[in-house]
């Protein structure tokens, strides 16, 4: 795996992510510590890629768990494949009243069936989610626990139970042991508090919107054929939007689509008009882009008036 | 090192940082395992493993470089001073005044202070254990101070060089060789000074009864909410998401341990019958654990801060809660859930509080009761759990206690939230002694804390 720091930064970057060295930092001492990494910020500064970088830099598996209200531990964990056991039943028919046949009584009767039943219920049945599947690879994975804060409580506290036991119970099983450790990102965009518990348990990442130069970075690297003066024009005025308390600020991931955009209409340089028409990919209401309209042309009028 | 974390980790927590003995764990571990050699990655192994909410950062950023500082430069020895020119340097700080010669000789020859030190000139300048509070002023004006106090002052440190050089050249040291080191010793002051400072900075942190963020929440969750500042509220409602989240979590486990589900006979056999009877899906019994709250307010002049809170925490606990009907009143009763299933609570409150304004009319739970049994009656039965919050004070009108008597009937239970001490109960327009006996629990909840308390037991009593 990792064997240092600098290890994890070179395999980031060659997944084309770019880790500030707090990242690197922290995703080396999950590593070795064998804890989840609680990953909060604000949107699309990159929690969710990290996690994809972060398994194909490993060659382990992405499993990811997305969350959501109302999510529960049968969508999460596992579901019996009732269809699978209903076509078994049928299939073993015979064999069904072979075995019942010979009873002479009805309890005698059931009592058989009784006896066949964990044939149905069987990990041969059980349709495993990524909860399970993550725990029961027989190779480590990452498992992505992408925006836990959506989730209930209830599923917190359940959550919480197996990271911490690495176990699971299913009724008709038994308990299931994790094969494998998996190594765990939990992503949040703080919508709602998370319990102290949770919190207590994972090294805690909060990641902000990144540097100039590191999302000058990563637009030249995601987007290699926007001419360098324009991805960087782009990127100082993301930068800039984000200083004004707009309702919603770009993302890393709005610059790259931006940059993308750029590169779609073949753009030279950004003047006005290509600012105007592309400014509503990076922003998202309208009052958000008048706002901006305004503040970058009075910029513009400024340096202007210096020269 | 590991005893230098663990001093850091209690200056965290006497700041108010919340840490537990599991995370100081780690974070040793941590350190293991990153190092101490690159200051940052240090650093941050220490914040990834302390610190867990952004709230805490500016607390870690100011208290790591007490700890960790990087010390400013470090103390140095005159470079390149030929055996003969430190024989002048020996016989030129023997000749100075007894007062500057220890502190010259320290800083020519790259000396820290030590800890003796630093506590005798602390002690004789005042840095005692009664300066609180992280207040940068006094920090300052203490380590000037100190500074003082050991001839460490620019002033102090200027003439004390003048001394020296004069010595050097009376003791025949060649212009270089002075230059060299007078240049040290205005380095070594410099190191020495941010060591001071440090020691300051660290002697007013440990102080173990300064607390202020988390001791000023923990005094005014205790304190009656009527009595608070509308600043002093204003934090509070800060701390009401944290709080929240608590309730919320202990909610949510009690729940789990409560709902690890038993077969469910009959609706495992209604389930399958669509597999001929095979019981081939299997139902657990999954109780209706989350219970159906109906609250009812008073949130007239004196309860309104009561009021404020508790509809806060009830909605944010709305997760937790299968059904949620909320009514104000004050002569007459309101229905006031729309604005909390339109807007998040902390926008429904004031919404709420703002649509009924208080003054004109005389609180009446009598007649409010009245219309409620009119009007309402269906959001009562017997899943839910009904709760009055309010002084039980009626302006003397008729109190109708019967009216509880048959709500109590179709409820669950019937709880009810006065911010009042029961001795004040029944003295004057007070009813509550009429209505106490009907409801399965009382609680008094004049303070948040009180108030998180009786929440929390809410969720104790599952269906
Ligand atoms: N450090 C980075 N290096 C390279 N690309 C990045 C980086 N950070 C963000 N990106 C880009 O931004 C996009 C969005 O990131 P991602 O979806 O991971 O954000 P997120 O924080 O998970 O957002 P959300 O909170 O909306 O889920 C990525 O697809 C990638 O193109
Ligand atoms: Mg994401």
């Amino acid at each position: 795996m990792f064997n240092s720091i600098a290890d994890v930064t070179s395999g980031l970057l060659g997944q084309q992510y770019i880790a500030s060295d707090e990242i690197a930092t922290v995703v080396y001492l999950a590593e070795k510590m064998g804890k989840p990494i609680l990953a909060e910020g604000p949107a699309g500064v990159g929690k969710t890629e990290l996690s994809k970088a972060w398994a194909g830099a490993t060659g382990r598996e992405l499993i990811r768990l997305q969350c959501y209200e109302g999510l529960d531990e049968s969508k999460a964990l596992y579901e019996w494949e009732y269809a699978k056991q209903m076509l078994y039943t049928q299939l073993l028919r015979d064999k069904l009243s072979q075995i019942v046949g010979e009873a002479q009584t009805l309890g005698q009767a059931a009592d058989r069936l009784a006896g066949e039943e964990n044939v149905f219920f069987s990990m041969r049945f059980l349709l495993p989610r990524p909860l399970l599947r993550a725990i029961m690879s027989d190779k480590p994975v990452v498992l992505l626990i992408d925006e836990i804060d959506r989730a209930d409580a209830e599923f917190e506290a359940f959550l919480l139970e197996i990271l911490s036991d690495f176990q699971v119970s299913v009724p008709e099983l038994g308990t299931l042991k994790a094969r494998t450790q998996p190594m765990v990102v939990l992503t949040s965009n703080n919508t709602r508090e998370l319990s102290e518990a949770l919190k207590r348990r994972a090294l805690y990442l909060f990641i902000d919107y990144p540097s100039l130069e590191s999302e000058l970075n990563i637009v030249r690297m995601r987007v290699p054929d926007l001419s360098p003066s324009v991805a960087k024009q782009c990127v100082e005025i993301v930068q800039r939007l984000r200083g004004l308390d707009l309702k919603k600020s770009p993302s890393v991931a709005e610059t790259v689509d931006w940059a993308k955009a750029l590169v779609a209409i073949n753009a030279r340089h950004l003047d006005d008009k290509t600012l105007n028409d592309t400014l509503t990919v990076i922003l998202k209401h309208e009052s958000d882009i008048q706002r901006a309209r305004r503040v970058l042309s009075a910029g513009k009028a400024r340096d202007v008036g210096v020269r | 090192m590991d005893e230098r974390v663990v001093e850091f980790v209690s200056a965290l927590r006497s700041n108010g940082v919340r840490v537990s003995l599991a995370e100081s764990v780690d974070s040793l571990k941590a350190v293991e395992v990153i190092g101490v050699l690159d200051r940052d990655r240090f650093k941050n192994a220490l914040k990834a493993t302390l610190i867990k909410e952004p709230a805490d950062v500016p607390v870690f950023e100011q208290i790591f470089p007490l700890y960790f500082g990087s010390g400013g430069p470090e103390m140095q020895q005159p470079q390149g001073l030929t055996k003969e020119q430190q024989e002048m340097l020996e016989r030129a700080l023997d000749e100075l005044r007894q007062q500057i010669q220890e502190l010259m000789r320290m800083l020519a020859q790259g000396q820290r202070l030590s800890d003796e030190q630093l506590r005798e000139a602390a002690r004789k300048s005042g840095v005692t254990r009664q300066m609180r509070g992280m207040n940068q002023q006094v920090r300052e004006w203490l380590t000037e101070r100190m500074l003082r106090q050991l001839g460490l002052t620019p002033e102090q440190l200027r003439d004390a060089l003048e001394s020296l050089m004069k010595q050097l050249k009376m003791q025949g040291m060649d212009r270089e060789g002075r230059q060299e080191v007078s240049e040290t010793i205005q380095q070594n002051a410099d190191a020495m000074r941010e060591q001071v400072s440090r020691f300051v900075g660290q002697n007013m942190l440990n102080q173990p009864s300064d607390n202020p963020r988390r001791r000023r929440i923990d005094e005014l969750m205790n304190r009656p909410l009527s009595s608070l500042s509308d600043a002093e509220a204003e934090e509070l409602r800060n701390h009401v998401r944290r709080l929240v989240a608590q309730l919320r979590a202990r909610a949510a486990l009690r729940m789990r341990r409560a709902n690890q589900g038993n077969l469910d006979a009959k609706s495992t056999i209604r389930h399958n019958q669509r597999y001929g009877g095979v019981p081939i899906e299997i139902k657990l019994r999954r109780h209706h654990l989350k219970p159906k709250l109906t609250v009812i307010v008073d949130v007239s002049t004196s309860m309104r801060p009561v009021a404020e809170f508790l509809l806060q925490m009830v909605y944010e606990m709305q997760d937790q809660v299968s059904k949620a009907r909320s009514f104000a009143f004050i002569d007459d009763i309101h229905d006031i859930s729309q604005p909390f299933n339109e807007h998040r609570p902390e926008d429904a409150v004031p919404l709420v509080l703002h649509s009924i304004p208080p003054g004109h009319y005389n609180t009446d739970l009598g007649n409010s009761l009245v219309t409620f049994s009119r009007e309402f009656l269906d959001t009562v039965d017997r899943r839910t759990t009904l709760i009055f919050v309010g002084d039980g004070r009626n302006n003397y009108n008729d109190p109708r206690a019967d009216l509880v008597q048959m709500l109590k009937m179709r409820a669950r239970r019937v709880v009810w939230m006065n911010p009042e001490p029961p001795y004040m109960w029944g003295q004057g327009d007070s009813d509550m002694l009429a209505y106490a006996p009907l409801c399965d629990a009382v609680h008094q909840v004049a303070t948040l804390q009180q108030l998180a308390d009786a929440i929390d037991d809410l969720f104790q009593h599952r269906v």
